[in-house]
């Protein structure tokens, strides 16, 4: 077990150096961030003595350097745009978009695969139907739709939610409920899916010769196989908690890291999307850790193979 | 012998496509007796046990006929069947170990739990030939060969103390050597225990070996049923009679070579007017077109049904 976990700690280390370069090189590549910050009529005087206060006139290796130096101490620098601390827009932002896309997660994990569940054992019934119908639609609508559907519904019409703000709870209502919808539908899809195909098999259809109640067929034969898929589905899904919630949080006026992050980008505030982009890489590289750890824990093959 | 189990004009269909899987077959079977079903893929033998099992696949039905248990009055009860399939390793659920499956069907067979049940499925893992029974209650399917998984399948049978071992091609998935140590291991445990066997095979060797008495099928249909050495020896039917031919012969002074039957299996749903061999008989005339023969006795214990049956 320490092996495995030393190898996977390597191999995490080694993907956030990776991406941390490439992202640093394409980001100065792909664009003067001194003409986008100040304007094209900003004098060549103006343009020089911003790349000189944020270092952008060393080579790039240089700066790369100079960049880990600092971001080793926990310095991640200042945004280009209003001198914020990196560090601070960060904190700040993330326990928002958690608020909201960890909430909605739970929420569509505990809706969608019992849902699934059902679905999948009452194939082809009217809950079948009524299930996968909702969850095509939930699926297919764009989330922004959803959001606006929602806040037409709520905000507007009955006016018993705020349509945008983040200052309360009652704010973080109409954005959860809209992500929520959203990852739910694919959920109960997935675990639908998953788990018809593990009633198929062989071992399920001897488990039933056997004389196993259906119940326990379900619980103790089928979900434990079924489970394997859906776990890593999940981490997938999973990954898009910090990133995927950009949309929503636009709607919804909801001050995220998401909204931060497309501003970011928008403005060529290098320091700020640099910082950003290697939190993303720290949030997946411990998401598929977990969900590598979960699947030696269900999968007996993989287990045995450590 | 006491009668175990009788199968009367057993109908599956595909519900509401008119496909008759197995469409008519009637056979019988006593205490301790093994009986072979013969045939080509998809002529129903396996679906024959699914039925008896009470595990048809998902969508089709018994549409007809009987399947019933000991003297056939109500009230006999059913007696304890148990399976083994021809896939081992994927008849197993791959994330519960050989121990969990051979306990838990202890304790639903004989209530035997904890230690004790732990002894018993080690006594059982023994009995089918598989050593170091205690370090190997752990494993998981996938580090076991298809034969021992065939092996853990029979022994798990065996915890249901069955009085009808139901085989489904048992060892059509296993190399020449472990299929002749499973053969062996069943007739020893059919000595031992006293159970009757339905073994299915399309192999005809499998079935001269274990079998007392045989049944051909042919598109869901029994076109002849006889004690074994008869059916080996004396086909009647013109279908049995070209599957003994097609069998290769191990004896080095016959210099025959297999003869392959003509043509193909007709697809259930496009099956011809009579007989349904009719395209591939060469004694087929009249009418073999007009009306599907009834299965009817030859000799004692010996029925075919076919209207211009081999003589012997």
């Amino acid at each position: 077990m320490t092996g495995f976990i030393l190898s996977k700690a390597v191999r995490a280390f080694a993907v956030l150096f990776s991406t941390a370069l490439f992202v640093f090189v394409v980001l100065r590549f792909s664009g003067d961030p001194a003409e986008r910050m100040l304007g094209e009529f900003a004098t060549p005087e103006a343009q020089a003595a911003f790349r000189t206060l944020w270092g952008l006139d060393k080579s790039i290796p240089e700066q790369f350097l100079i960049y880990l130096q600092h971001a080793i101490q926990g310095d991640f620098g200042k945004s280009f745009a209003d001198g914020r601390d990196v560090f601070d827009i960060i904190t700040q932002s993330i326990p928002k978009t958690l608020t909201v896309s960890v909430s909605a997660f739970i929420i569509a994990i505990l809706l969608g695969i019992p849902a699934g569940i059902v679905a999948a054992i009452r194939r082809d019934s009217a809950i079948d139907r009524l299930v996968m119908a909702t969850a095509v639609l939930g699926h297919s609508i764009p989330m922004f739709l959803v959001g606006l559907i929602f806040i037409f519904i709520f905000a507007v019409w009955l006016r018993v939610l705020p349509s945008s703000g983040s200052s309360t709870w009652r704010h973080a209502i109409l954005p959860i409920a809209t992500f929520a919808l959203y990852n739910a539908a694919s959920i109960s899809r997935f675990a639908r899916a998953t788990l018809i195909e593990v009633l198929e098999q062989p071992y399920i259809a001897a488990a039933r010769g056997d004389g196993i109640p259906p119940s326990e067929i379900i619980l103790r034969h089928a979900l434990p196989n079924a489970a394997i898929p859906l776990v890593t589905m999940l981490g997938i899904l999973a990954t898009s908690l910090l990133g995927g919630t950009v949309l929503v949080e636009t709607v919804f006026a909801w001050t995220g890291i998401g909204a931060q992050f497309v501003r970011a980008v928008g403005q060529g505030d290098l320091n700020v999307v640099q910082a950003m982009i290697l939190v993303f890489t720290v949030f997946v590289v411990m998401i598929n850790l977990t969900v590598e750890i979960l699947y030696a824990f269900l999968n007996p093959k993989i287990r045995s193979q450590q | 012998m006491p009668r175990l189990l009788t199968v009367q004009d057993l109908v599956v269909e595909v519900p509401g496509r008119n496909i008759k899987i197995l469409n008519g077959v009637s056979f019988s079977l006593d205490a301790g007796q093994t009986l072979g079903l013969v045939g080509e893929s998809g002529c129903g033998k396996s679906m024959t046990c699914y039925a008896i099992g009470n595990m048809l696949p998902r969508g089709l039905g018994q549409a007809g006929g009987s399947i019933s248990f000991g003297s056939g009055e109500s009230g006999s009860e059913r007696p304890t069947i148990a399976m083994i399939f021809q896939d081992p390793t994927s008849s197993l659920n791959p994330v519960h170990t050989i121990g969990y499956y051979l306990e838990t069907a202890l304790y639903r067979h004989q209530r035997l739990r904890g230690n004790d049940a732990r002894l018993e499925a080690m006594r059982l893992l023994e009995r089918v030939g598989i050593d170091n029974a205690k370090s190997r209650l752990g494993a998981y399917p996938h580090q076991f060969s298809g034969g021992m998984n065939q092996r853990v399948m029979i022994a798990h049978a065996l915890a249901a103390k069955p009085q009808l071992l139901i085989a489904d091609e048992p060892t059509t998935a296993l190399d020449v050597t472990m299929q002749a140590q499973i053969l062996y291991l069943l007739e020893e445990l059919k000595a031992e225990t006293g159970m009757a066997l339905m073994i299915v095979s399309h192999d005809l060797g499998v079935i001269a070996r274990l079998a007392d008495k045989a049944a051909v099928m042919y598109c869901g249909k029994i076109v002849e049923t006889a004690p074994v050495e008869q059916i080996i020896q004396n086909p009647s039917h013109p279908y049995a009679r070209a599957l003994i031919n097609c069998m290769p012969s191990i004896d080095p002074a016959d210099h025959q070579p297999p003869v392959p039957i003509p043509g193909s299996v007709p697809l259930l749903d496009d099956l011809p007017q009579g007989c349904y061999y009719n395209p591939r008989c060469p004694r087929a005339a009249g009418e073999c077109f007009k009306r599907f023969p009834p299965l009817a006795p030859v000799a004692q214990a010996h029925n075919v049904a076919c209207y211009h049956p081999v003589a012997a």
